[in-house]
C-alpha cells in the first residue's frame, strides 16, 4: 500500500475520517493501529521487529531516564544504540560485510562453499533505516536529557511507527513529536488545506514526474554499455531530477498527511538544486534535511565538529558522509558517493577559504555569481548521482568513459539523437519543476499563492489535478528511498 | 516546498491526553472559518466532477477514434448480435485478426467470426471476454486456439485480466462493468474502468491500437536464433510446470466449456502451427494435450492438433507466430475446412 495507491487514498480517508469523530484521547490508539496495520501490509513479520525494537527502546529510555550514575546511564545507553542498530546490520549490512571480507582475504564475493562466511540472503524490512535512526536519536536525547523519557507505551510506539514518516521519514526527532501528542489536534481548515496542497504536490512530483522519468533511467542504466552517450547523458540529468522529485515527493506527501491530522513533521527538502555550493546543498538544510541534521547531531558533533584539530576537522567531514553514504546502501558505490560528496565539499571549502586570503573582493556580479555557483553545484551533485544509481563501480565508469569519449562529436550526437515525445514532455515538467522552485527561492511561492484570489488558487490545483489523472504514472512504483 | 503552518497543533493544557474533555472546543470564529472551508470544498469538488465530466466525455471519443483491435471494444461495436465463431486463445489466434485476416477467413467460410483473443491471454481472461461477449451476442461455436503456457501461470490469467491496459481502450458498458464488478479476479480493475480513469490515463490516447508486430512485422520471415528461442520460451514457460497451478486453469477451462456445451455452443479447441524446433522446446506437451483431450470428450468438443503441420520455417514472422503467408496457408489448407465442417 504505496502512498501513490488507490488503496492508500481509501486507507487514509477512513482514517482521518474516524480520527477526527473519536475523542481525542483514543486517537493516539488508533494511529498506531493504523500505523501498525499499514505496515503489515508490506509484511506481517516485520511488525514484530518493528514492535521489538520499539520495546527495547522505549524500556532502555526508561532505564536512561531513571539511572542515578553517569557510567550507568552510558551503558544503557550503549546497549539501547547497540540494539537498535543490530537489526539494521543483519538485514541491511551483513551480506555486504561478508562479500567485501572475503573479496579481501580470498578474492572470492559471491558467497557459496567456497566463501569464507555464510550469506544470509535477507531482504531489507520497509523503514528499517529510518525508524532505527528515530530510536537512537530517541536514546541520545534522553541521555543528553534534551528529553524526559516517554512513560507512554503507546505514544512512544506511534513516535517510532506513525505511517505517514514510517517508510520513508523525514526522521522526526522525538523532541518534536512527542509534545504533540500530549495536545490533542483540532480539525482546522488552514491545516487540512495545507495539507492538501502538500500531498497534491508531493504527489505530482511523484506520479508525474519521478516515475515518468525512471523509465528512461531505468532502461538506459540497465546496460550502460549498450546505451548511447547521448541517451547516458540525458538519462543522469533525468535521474537528478527523478531522485529529487521521487524522495522529496514522498517526504512533502508525508507532512502533508501528517499536516491534515494535526501533525507537524520536519521539513526534509528545501529547493536543493538552487544550492550555491555542495556544503549549502548537503549542511546547510536543502536537501534529506531530517537524515543530515540527524548525522550532525548524533555523529558529526559526538566526532568533536569543527571543535577539534584542521586533520580531524576533515576527517570528521569526510567520515560523516562517507556513513552516510553506506546508510544509503550496503555497497561501495554508495560509499564511494558519500566520499566524493564529502571531497567535493572540503574543496569547496578550501577554494572559498582561498579566495577570501587571495582576492576577497574580486568576483563575478550578484546575480551572475549566484546562477554560475548553482550550476557548478548542480553538476558536481550530478556527477556524484551517477555512482548512486549505476548497478555497479564499473557500470559508474563505464557512464563517465562514455559519455567522455563522446564530447568531442556531442552537438553532432545531440542534433540526431531520436528524440521521442515522452523526452520532450520530461524536459517540460522539468522546466515546470523549476520554475515552481525558482518562484519559490526567490519569490515564496507557495506563499504567496495562499494570497492570490480563489479562482487562480483553484486554477493551479485543477492543473495539478488533472496532470496527475491525464499524464500520471499509475503503477504504483515504489519509491526509491523506501529501498533504502 | 517551503510551507510554514501558522495552525497551531498545541491546544489548551485542559485539553490534554487523559483529560476528562475529550471533545476539541471550537471558537465562534473557527466555526464559520470551518463552515466557510466545507462551503469551499464542496464547489471545487463539484467543479472538479464537472470538469471531469467533461475529460472523460473526450477520452470516450478518443478511444471511438482509435481503437482497432481491443477485444472489449470489438465486443461493445460488434456489428452484429449473431456470430457463427468466436475465437478465443492467446497470441496465436491474434494472427488470424491482423489485417484483413478475418475478413479473408469469413470470405472463404461464408461464416460471420469475431476474433476475441488476446495477447497473453489465458483461460481468465478469455472467459471474461465471452462472458462479456455472451452477455449481449450469441455465436454457434467457440474457436479455442489453445497454448499450454497459458495454463501453467497466473500471469496470463489472473494477473492479465487485472491488466489496466486491457481496459484502456474498453469504452463504458453498464453490462461490462457488471462484470468486472461480479468477477472475482477483476474487481481490483472495476472501480478505474467505471470512473474512466483507465481511459483518461491511457499515454497512448492519440494512437491506434495496432500492434508493431501487425503493422511492421506480420509480411516477414524469421530467420531463427537460438538465443531469441530459448528467451522467448524462458518468457513463456516457467521453470517447473505446478501441477496445482495446471489444474486450477484446466478445471476453469472445463467449466467453462461445460457452460457452453449447456447452451448448445459447440466448442472446437485447435493447436496452432509451430516451427518443430520450437515444439520440441515446450515442456510436457503430451501430458497437456491428453489432460486437455480428457476434459473435452464428455461434452463432445473437438480438439485438433495442428502444431507440426504447415510449419515451414518461412511461415513464421518470429519464434512462433505465423506470419501472413503462414495465417492463409493455414486456413486455406486446414482451418476453412474444420470452420465449414462445423457450420
Amino acid at each position: 500500500m504505496l502512498f501513490n495507491s488507490f488503496t492508500f487514498l481509501a486507507f487514509f480517508t477512513a482514517i482521518v475520517f474516524v480520527y477526527y469523530l473519536i475523542p481525542s484521547k483514543y486517537r493516539w490508539l488508533l494511529l498506531v493501529v493504523a500505523s501498525l496495520y499499514f505496515y503489515s501490509i508490506f509484511h506481517a513479520g516485520y511488525v514484530l521487529l518493528l514492535f521489538g525494537v520499539t520495546l527495547v527502546v522505549y524500556l532502555l529510555g526508561l532505564a536512561i531516564g531513571s539511572a542515578q550514575s553517569s557510567f550507568r546511564r552510558k551503558t544503557f545507553l550503549t546497549l539501547g544504540v547497540v540494539i537498535a542498530l543490530a537489526p539494521l546490520f543483519v538485514f541491511k549490512y551483513f551480506d555486504f560485510f561478508a562479500a567485501s571480507l572475503d573479496t579481501l582475504l580470498s578474492g572470492n564475493e559471491t558467497g557459496g562453499e567456497t566463501s569464507l562466511l555464510p550469506r544470509l540472503g535477507l531482504l531489507l524490512p520497509a523503514g528499517l533505516s529510518f525508524y532505527t535512526f528515530s530510536c537512537v536519536s530517541y536514546l541520545a536525547d534522553v541521555y543528553t536529557k534534551k528529553l524526559n523519557p516517554e512513560w507512554h507505551l503507546g505514544r512512544f510506539t506511534l513516535y517510532v511507527a506513525f505511517f505517514p514518516k514510517l517508510l520513508a521519514g523525514p526522521i522526526e526527532r522525538a523532541t518534536t513529536f512527542l509534545p504533540q501528542l500530549l495536545s490533542p489536534t483540532r480539525f482546522t481548515p488552514e491545516g487540512v488545506t495545507l495539507g492538501l496542497q502538500l500531498v497534491l504536490w508531493g504527489l505530482f512530483k511523484k506520479v508525474v514526474i519521478a516515475d515518468r522519468l525512471a523509465v528512461f533511467v531505468d532502461a538506459t542504466y540497465q546496460t550502460p554499455a549498450f546505451a548511447s552517450p547521448v541517451a547516458l547523458l540525458i538519462a543522469t540529468y533525468f535521474y537528478a531530477f527523478q531522485i529529487y522529485c521521487d524522495f522529496s515527493g514522498y517526504s512533502d506527501i508525508a507532512i502533508g498527511l501528517a499536516r491534515i491530522m494535526g501533525f507537524d513533521l520536519m521539513e526534509n527538502f528545501r529547493r536543493p538544486y538552487f544550492a550555491r555550493s555542495v556544503p549549502e546543498f548537503w549542511s546547510k538544510n536543502r536537501w534529506h534535511i531530517s537524515l543530515n541534521t540527524w548525522f550532525r547531531d548524533y555523529l558529526y558533533i559526538p566526532l568533536g565538529g569543527s571543535r577539534v584539530s584542521k586533520p580531524r576537522f576533515y576527517f570528521n567531514i569526510l567520515a560523516v558522509y562517507m556513513v552516510s553514504g553506506l546508510w544509503h546502501g550496503a555497497a561501495w558505490t554508495f560509499v564511494l558517493w558519500g566520499g566524493l560528496n564529502g571531497f567535493f565539499h572540503l574543496m569547496s571549502m578550501a577554494v572559498a577559504g582561498l579566495k577570501k586570503k587571495i582576492a576577497p573582493n574580486v568576483g563575478l556580479p550578484g546575480p551572475i555569481g549566484t546562477i554560475l555557483g548553482i550550476l557548478l553545484t548542480f553538476h558536481l551533485i550530478l556527477m556524484t548521482w551517477v555512482f548512486f544509481r549505476a548497478a555497479s563501480f564499473a557500470d559508474a565508469i563505464t557512464i563517465f568513459s562514455r559519455v567522455w569519449q563522446a564530447v568531442p562529436q556531442l552537438p553532432t550526437l545531440l542534433k540526431s539523437f531520436p528524440y521521442t515525445g515522452e523526452i520532450y514532455l520530461s524536459l517540460a515538467l522539468i522546466g515546470v519543476l523549476l520554475l515552481v522552485e525558482a518562484l519559490d527561492e526567490w519569490r515564496a511561492f507557495w506563499v504567496n499563492l495562499r494570497l492570490r484570489p480563489v479562482y487562480v488558487r483553484w486554477a493551479f490545483y485543477y492543473v495539478l489535478l488533472f496532470a496527475l489523472l491525464v499524464i500520471g504514472q499509475w503503477g504504483q512504483k515504489q519509491f526509491v528511498y523506501m529501498q533504502f | 516546498m517551503h510551507i510554514k503552518s501558522s495552525h497551531s497543533v498545541k491546544a489548551a493544557p485542559a485539553q490534554f491526553v487523559g483529560q476528562k474533555s475529550t471533545t476539541s472546543v471550537t471558537a465562534p470564529g473557527e466555526t464559520s472559518a470551518t463552515r466557510i472551508f466545507w462551503k469551499h470544498s464542496l464547489l471545487f469538488v463539484l467543479i472538479g466532477l464537472l470538469l471531469y465530466l467533461g475529460l472523460y466525455l473526450v477520452a470516450e471519443q478518443l478511444t471511438y477514434q482509435n481503437t482497432v483491435r481491443n477485444r472489449f471494444f470489438a465486443i461493445k461495436t460488434a456489428p452484429h448480435a449473431q456470430y457463427d465463431y468466436v475465437i478465443l486463445g492467446a497470441s496465436h489466434a491474434v494472427v488470424f485478426d491482423y489485417d484483413d485476416m478475418n475478413a479473408h477467413l469469413e470470405e472463404e467460410t461464408g461464416a460471420r467470426i469475431l476474433n476475441l483473443s488476446t495477447l497473453g491471454g489465458g483461460v481468465t481472461v478469455n472467459r471474461l471476454l465471452l462472458d462479456y461477449f455472451l452477455a449481449e451476442h450469441q455465436t454457434k461455436n467457440v474457436v479455442y486456439f489453445i497454448d499450454s503456457f497459458a495454463f501453467y501461470s497466473p500471469e496470463w490469467n489472473e494477473e492479465r485480466v487485472q491488466d489496466v491496459q486491457l481496459l484502456q481502450r474498453a469504452p463504458f458498458d453498464p453490462a461490462l462493468a457488471w462484470l468486472l464488478i461480479k468477477t472475482l479476479e477483476t474487481r481490483p480493475v472495476a472501480p478505474g474502468y467505471l470512473l474512466g480513469f483507465y481511459q483518461i490515463n491511457n499515454p497512448d490516447r492519440f494512437k491506434s491500437d495496432i500492434s508493431e508486430e501487425e503493422a511492421t512485422r506480420f509480411d516477414k520471415t524469421y530467420r531463427p536464433v537460438k538465443q531469441i528461442d530459448q528467451r522467448r520460451l524462458a518468457y513463456l514457460y516457467p521453470e517447473q510446470v505446478d501441477q496445482t497451478t495446471f489444474q486450477r486453469y484446466l478445471t476453469e477451462f472445463e467449466t467453462m466449456v461445460r457452460e457452453l456445451h449447456e447452451q448448445d455452443i459447440n466448442v472446437i479447441v485447435i493447436k496452432a502451427p509451430l516451427p518443430e524446433r520450437v515444439y520440441q522446446m515446450l515442456p510436457a506437451e503430451q501430458q497437456f494435450d491428453e489432460a486437455v483431450k480428457n476434459v473435452l470428450r464428455p461434452y463432445e468438443a473437438s480438439f485438433h492438433d495442428f502444431s507440426l503441420v504447415s510449419n515451414d520455417e518461412e511461415f513464421f514472422f518470429n519464434t512462433d507466430h505465423l506470419n501472413r503467408t503462414g495465417v492463409e496457408k493455414f486456413c486455406e489448407s486446414y482451418l476453412k475446412s474444420v470452420l465449414v465442417l462445423n457450420q
